[in-house]
Formats: structure tokens, sequence, C-alpha cells
């Protein structure tokens, strides 16, 4: 055969291979039309028979956005009451979906508001249909939900919640608000005890991601825990306070020169100037007491610009201050500071236990001991104590962290509290502003206190004289000009005067015997954070 | 600071006729030179002949495995102890915690030529030990302890202070 033969014969070839090749072709996609067709036709069949067999259609389903439209008079029940006295009552709850786990013809949620939780769960019957159950087990966590539920005992207790006794029986569920399926991080990983996770393999939270999805981390019943403990705190200081006949006053953080000295100081831009956040209450505490205020408290923000990325370091904290007039001795002022912590202290240990308990079980600790009356040991004491144990140290050297913190660990070994005063500091490591001891010229008449071995007040008598005031300052080279108006506020009569001021936040991180004062901190400000 | 050690070692023995010692080398290894026999050279061999020489067996061990582990301490000192990096500290008290748990002596059931030359050999480290830290090491720090209170063995070593009772808990970190 010629070349153009063959050619020819291939090409007859390629001609009949191609039909047999469109013929394939055709064949496969009549076939998947066919499967679709078939596909489709059950799926419009089931359709048609969930539609028809949902009988429970109304009980169920995401309600439209809540803009108002209706005043419902309806009682919606606390899950923290949900106890066996309700039993047999068809009640109404509102709570998130913690959890939701379809099991056959069952759906268990755990429904959750706040600290408490309590089991409950959606079963084809009467009340149920199939497709509710399905709903409801697809129902994304977080999401809020309207639940009509009967309030069923229990024979064995459920442990895993907080309503143990009782279970719910769901008869109608709606979803008020929808939370997005994927989170940014779950909670059952962000109350996990660290230890647990490494030992199962179970994943923990790290801080940061707690920390940049703050609003989630809150919801965990350990960040409720401790807030509400917070709180308290806060509370227990105001009203121990005034049922000392103090008031509480409100002093201004824009200010003109910086109070504690112009390192660690953040500038504001003033109109045409420029001016300081304040790093503390001082000078307006003081100023109040030379206006006749006598004692006096507050409560509100405190900014340092410190460069310090430790763990109980923040840029902005809230302080509460305390300053008071007193009559002969500033121990006098001393005692009231302390009685004020072993007020706080108690209400906390009396009140809050519950906190307390949930807190710990997350970050376990030894409970928080105190002495009455409080443990006041001095300087040279402590200095001591420490060079008992082998430390070596100048009489007038200030105490660093790991001595302050050795130092609490001796004292708790000794005297077996957690918190102490240490007072009669050196003068050479206090502020200009503090009061020289009358009989030895190193000493101060100042005091720290500490928690579980951390500083947590720096107090001191302040010195109420004008000019021992300019004497001193000229001593730690401050420009007098910058602190005219405070130096003035002592020239017309002014009472001896002491104090001191707490953290809010790191006191709670101690009493807690948590290790990060971020964990105490709502929205943590420190060099590296600004948001949320 | 090897030719303090022998003296102080000789006082122990209660050896009255303290000897010369020289160095050679940079890492300065005592020399022990004499008249009518070969010079000795290493800490390890001078003590074990000074121990020998103040006829004090009892501290080379009385039976062949004592005799054994504590030429075994003595080679221990100067070769993984003496210039020890600072990294190899930690693994150093580990390995030591770990092995006095359960012995008051390094060697046996009594002193030996090993707890002094240990001794002499962990100071330094142990001096610069925080409190936290020695209560983490406890069984070195008790031997320790034992070794510097024990009648002859301190001499020329400032005394370093050990606490009666723990001061961190278990729980601490």
């Amino acid at each position: 055969m010629t070349k153009e033969e063959l050619k020819g014969a291939g090409e007859e070839g390629e001609d009949q291979a191609q039909s047999k090749k469109a013929l394939k072709k055709a064949q496969k996609e009549a076939e998947k039309a066919a499967k679709k067709a078939e596909k489709q036709a059950k799926l419009a069949a089931e359709q048609q028979s969930t539609e028809e067999d949902d009988f429970a259609k109304d009980r169920y389903g995401v309600s439209p956005m809540v803009q108002s439209q209706q005043k419902l008079d309806r009682v919606l029940v606390r899950v923290q009451e949900l106890t066996p006295e309700k039993a047999d009552q068809l009640i109404w709850v509102r709570a998130r979906v913690h959890t939701s786990r379809a099991k056959g013809k069952q759906c268990f949620l755990v429904l959750r508001q706040q600290q408490f939780n309590v089991q409950a769960l959606v079963a084809v019957g009467d009340r149920a249909s199939k497709q509710m159950v399905k709903f409801a087990a697809n129902i994304s966590k977080e999401s809020i939900v309207d639940v009509e539920a009967m309030v069923r005992k229990v024979d064995q207790k459920i442990e895993s919640c907080s309503q143990q006794e009782v279970e719910l029986h769901i008869e109608r569920i709606f979803v008020i608000s929808q939370a997005e399926p994927r989170l940014p991080l779950q909670l059952e990983d962000a109350v996990r005890p660290e230890g647990e996770g490494d030992e199962e393999g179970r994943a923990t939270v790290n801080q940061d991601t707690k920390l940049d999805n703050r609003v989630i981390d809150l919801r965990t019943t350990t960040s409720q825990a401790i807030f509400r403990l917070q709180s308290g705190v806060c509370q227990l200081f105001r009203d121990t306070l005034t049922n000392k006949g103090f008031v509480e006053i409100q002093t201004p953080k824009i200010i003109s020169a910086a109070s504690e000295g112009g390192a660690n100081v953040f500038t504001v831009s003033y109109f045409k100037t420029s001016a300081y956040l304040a790093q503390s209450p001082q000078l307006y505490k003081q100023m109040c007491i030379c206006a006749d205020f006598d004692k006096v408290f507050c409560v509100g923000p405190v900014f340092r610009a410190e460069d310090s990325n430790t763990h109980r370091h923040l840029t902005e904290f809230v302080g509460l201050d305390i300053e008071m007039a007193f009559n002969y001795h500033y121990h006098e002022v001393i005692d009231s500071i302390t009685d004020t912590m072993v007020q706080i202290f108690k209400g906390l240990r009396d009140r809050f236990q519950t906190e307390i308990q949930t807190v710990n079980k997350q970050y376990p600790s030894e409970p928080f001991k105190f002495l009455e009356p409080t443990l006041r040991l001095e300087y040279t004491e402590g200095v001591a104590m420490l060079r008992a144990a082998g430390v070596e140290m100048g009489d007038e050297e200030d105490l660093s962290t790991p001595n302050e913190k050795l130092l609490g660990r001796l004292v708790k070994e000794k005297y077996d509290t957690d918190f102490y005063v240490l007072d009669k500091y050196p003068l050479a490591v206090r502020p200009f502003y503090t009061m020289p001891d009358p009989s030895d010229l190193k000493y101060s008449n100042s005091y720290d206190m500490f928690m579980r071995g951390e500083e947590i007040l720096s107090g001191a008598q302040r010195i109420h004289d004008a000019q021992l005031l300019t004497e001193r300052a000229t001593h730690h080279n401050i420009d007098l000009e910058k602190i005219k108006a405070y130096i003035d506020s002592f020239r017309y009569g002014a009472p001896p005067h002491a104090g001191g001021g707490i953290g809010l936040e790191r006191v709670t991180m101690l009493y807690l015997g948590l290790h990060n004062v971020r964990q105490t901190s709502m929205f943590p400000r420190d060099p590296k954070r600004l948001t949320p | 600071m090897a030719l303090r050690e022998l003296s102080s070692l000789e006082k122990f023995l209660g050896l009255k006729k303290p000897n010369k010692y020289s160095t050679q080398g940079d890492r300065k290894v005592p020399v022990l030179q004499s008249n009518s026999a070969p010079s000795l050279v290493g800490l390890g061999t001078i003590a074990t002949h000074l121990a020998q020489e103040a006829k004090r067996p009892d501290l080379l061990g009385a039976s062949a495995e004592e005799r054994a582990v504590i030429q075994q301490w003595l080679e221990y000192r100067v070769a993984r102890l003496d210039g020890c990096a600072k990294e190899d500290i930690k693994t150093i008290l580990k390995d030591l915690n770990a092995y006095l748990e359960d012995k008051v002596y390094l060697a046996g059931n009594h002193i030996s030529l090993a707890d002094p030359l240990m001794y002499y050999g962990l100071h330094h480290i142990i001096t610069d030990l925080a409190v936290q830290e020695k209560e983490k090491y406890l069984n070195v720090t008790r031997w320790f302890d034992h070794m510097q209170h024990y009648p002859g063995v301190r001499h020329h070593l400032p005394p370093v202070v050990v606490l009666r009772n723990r001061v961190y808990t278990s729980g601490h970190h």
C-alpha cells in the first residue's frame, strides 16, 4: 500500500475510532444524566416526605432577629435555678449552646449561662420530630437559644454540669442569635488545666490567643469567676473604707507634670502643648488632705509607660489608692490599711468561695492565708532573715524581686502568712516626698505590703512641710518649677498624713494564686498589646 | 586551688608533715615530688597516696567494689566536674541528686576519700545556687551540708547556708 493509502486507511480508522469515542462519550453522559435525575428525584421525594412528616415544624427553627417587635410576657428561668425543686415544670430558658451531640434518635445538648450549665435533650417522640432532632444537632456552638422544656430529675448525678440533679427535656427550641460555625478558640480547651493538656495530648489555648479573642475567652467559667471576684475586691474596698469614714474622690488623669518621675510617663498632645497621663493619684490625694477631707480614697486608672514585659506589669491598670491624715504616728495609717486589706480577704473568703473553687479547678493553688493583726516586720529584720538564708545584701540596698520572693517564702515558713508589711525602708530607695525616720536618717517612715511574696502596696508618711519637701526634692535633682503647685499646697497648714496604693489586678491575681496579671485584667494593656 | 585542697586534705587525714606540691601544665595539675619514688601527678593519684601514707585504708574502700566506686568518683571529680561548662551543671546536679537519694555517703556506709574531694569540687557550684535550687536538688544539698559539717573536712572553704526547713512547698514553681 502506498503511504497515502495507509494514511487514508488510518483516517478512516480514525473516523471509526472517533465515532466509537463519541459513542462512548455520549453513553457516559447519558449515564451521568440518568444518575443525576435519579438523585434529584430522590431528593425531591425525601424533601416531600420530610415536609409531610414534620409534625414538629412549629416547635423549632431560627427566630427572626429580635428587633423588639413584641413584648412577650414570658418568664425565662436562670440555669442556676434549675434544681430538683422545679421538677416536672414546663419552663423557658435562654442560654448558649455549649455542646450538642446527636445519637441516633436523640440529641444531647449542654446549655450554658455564665458559670452554670445544664444537660438538655431532644428526643424523637410525640413532641419532637426527626427533623427537629437533626436541627438541634446542627446548631453551631455558642449560639444563643430559647428553649421550652420540662425539668426532670435524674437518677444519676450529671458530673460534668453545674446543675447535676436535673435535665431538660426540650419541647421547643429556637435560635435567637446564631454563632458562626468556626470559633477562634474552643471553650473547653480554654478552661483545660495546663498539665492535663500535655498529659492527654489535648489542646489548651495559649494566652495570646485568649487575649486576642477576649470576648470569647471571657465567657469561660474561669474568666467569669475571676472577674466576679475582682468586682468583689473593688466593692469590699469601697464598702470597708466608706464604713471607716473615708470619702471617695476622683482625681484628674491628664496632668501637667509627671508625678513619679519623668521616665515612665505617657505624653499626650494637649491642644497647643503636651500633657501627661497620671502615673498615680499621689499628688491630688495629698492636696485633698490639705483641703481638709481628712480620709480619702480613689479608684481609677493608672498609666505607667514602663517597657517591662513581665508577668506582673501592665501599662494601664486600676489603682485603689488611700490617703489619710493621722494624729501622732503613721502606724495609725498602716493599721487602717491592713485592716482594710484583711476585711477584703475575709469578704472574699466568705462570699466568693464558689468563684475561688471555679478558678482553682483550672489553676490549682493554696488558699490565701493571713494573720490578725497583720504581721509587720522591720526592714532590718527582713534583711537579717535573708542573710540567714545565705543572701548577701547591703543595709540600705533595695530588695530585688527574687529577694522579695524569697523573703515571702521565709516569712510564710516562719509565720504562716501570705500577707505582711515591711516597715522602715531605707530612705535612699524611696521617692523624694517620703518622710525620713526621725531617729535614723538612713531610714524612712515608709512601708511596702506583700501578698504571696510579691509587692502590692508601696506607701509612706508624706512630707507635709514645704521647706523640708523643697530640700528633699533638690536632693533628688527634681526641677522645682515643675512641682511648684504641689509644694505650694503645703504652705497653708497641712496635717501629717500617710497613705498607699494597690493595684486591683495584681491583688486579684495574688489572692487567687494566679501567675500572670493579664489573666485578671479584662482587656490588658502592655508594651506589646493595645487591642482589643 | 588544688594545692589548698591538698593541704586541707592532709589536715583531714591527720598528716603532721605537710608535703610540698608543684603544678604542671596550663590546667595546673598538681604534682607531688618525692626523692625516693617517681613523682605523682594528678589530684586523684596524690589523694590516694596521701590516704595510704596516713594509714587510712578505710578511706579507700573495704571491698573491691567499694574501692572501684571510690576511684570512679575521683575520676569523675577530675574529668567531669573540674572545668565543667555552665550548661553541664544542671545535668551534674540532677545525676548526683538521683544517685544520692538512698545514700548517706558516696561510697559504702562511711566516709571515704570520694566525699571530701567531691565536696571541694562542688563547693563553688553549691555556693551559687539559689534557695529554690538547693531545695530542688535536695539530696545533693543534704549530703553537702553533711560534708561541710563533718569534722576535719571544711578547712579552707566558707560554709554554705543550708536552711533547716523547706521553704518552697512541692506545689511551688
